[in-house]
């Protein structure tokens, strides 16, 4: 993302591999979805999985992370960042589940 | 005695620091993004006898709109790199590109948001609507700002040719707006698509 000495500030390459690829994951998991062929589970799965691969590509190939020399500092704001996203929206899944759990009117047997 | 060189530090300029703290701006924004995403996840089934996302979302308008946001992000990539090449005419041609494209997707989320409204269907309905609204018009309004943010930028370029200022707030831009269509992706997947799959 920073360093300049990849070249990739200049060169129209990255941006057009990304953009194939990114095409081709939209495409396809649009594809998926409108054809309704996967049982539901296995759908959210198919998603879930292009849509995080897609982000990963366009993180690469768009944003040039990961292209840095040390120390890394892009990486390292990225990862802490992930990491307190992922606490924050499992936190609040596992929070909420649990209170629809606990709030469910006892069973009458 | 270790000399300066031993300890590489990339972030000596002001081009490199300026991205790095453009770079640190666009992470918080994913914290925000991340805060909003897990209330919608959460509130999604929480309709109130109201309309769903398989009710209210109509699949290949939102599917046009992605490949028009991706399209625009493939201009803005390709525009920051002929910024970095010197070239003052791609980089004012790629950039209106990213803008009109951009115009068209701005355009078409107030259409989709106006028709939700018309229907009755406003965020005061239920909590799903008031998420939905939230997280997509936060979106939505970053785009704005973006709209705004490229003529901006454009105008000096158009005057003086790319200067090295120019250069820096470029990317800038371009991070952003690249920024934007990832954030897309994920609302195009959790959103829509899933949303749509929901019966």
């Amino acid at each position: 993302m920073i360093d300049l000495r990849h070249g990739w500030n200049l060169s129209f390459k990255p941006q057009f591999i990304g953009f194939i690829l990114s095409l081709l994951l939209t495409v396809s998991v649009y594809r998926i979805v409108t054809h309704h062929e996967l049982t539901d589970s296995l759908l959210t799965l198919t998603v879930v999985s292009f849509c995080t691969l897609q982000a990963l590509i366009q993180l690469f190939f768009f944003l040039h992370l990961g292209l840095e020399s040390k120390p890394h500092w892009a990486m390292i704001t990225f990862l802490f960042t992930l990491l307190v996203v992922v606490v924050v929206i499992g936190g609040s899944l596992w929070i909420m589940d649990n209170i629809n759990y606990n709030l469910m009117p006892p069973m009458e047997h | 005695m270790m000399t300066h060189e031993n300890y590489p530090d990339p972030h000596h300029d002001t081009y490199s620091r300026t991205i790095f703290g453009f770079w640190v701006y666009l992470m918080s924004d994913f914290i925000l993004f991340g805060a909003l995403f897990a209330t919608y996840i959460v509130l999604q089934d929480s309709t109130f006898a109201g309309p769903t996302a398989h009710d209210l979302f109509h699949l290949p308008f939102t599917f046009f709109q992605t490949l028009v946001l991706l399209f625009s992000t493939l201009t803005a990539g390709l525009a920051g790199a002929a910024a970095h090449r010197k070239d003052k005419n791609k980089t004012l041609l790629l950039f209106s590109i990213t803008f009109l494209l951009g115009l068209l997707f701005f355009g078409m989320q107030l259409h989709e948001f106006s028709q939700f409204l018309a229907a009755g269907h406003s965020w005061q309905k239920s909590a799903f609507l008031s998420a939905y609204f939230t997280l997509v018009g936060t979106h939505t309004l970053h785009i704005l700002f973006g709209l705004l943010w490229i003529p901006v930028l454009l105008l000096p370029v158009y005057r003086e040719g790319v200067s090295h200022v120019s250069i820096r707030r470029l990317t800038c831009m371009r991070m952003f707006w690249q920024f934007l269509n990832i954030v897309w992706v994920f609302i195009f997947s959790f959103v829509y698509l899933l949303g749509a799959k929901i019966t």
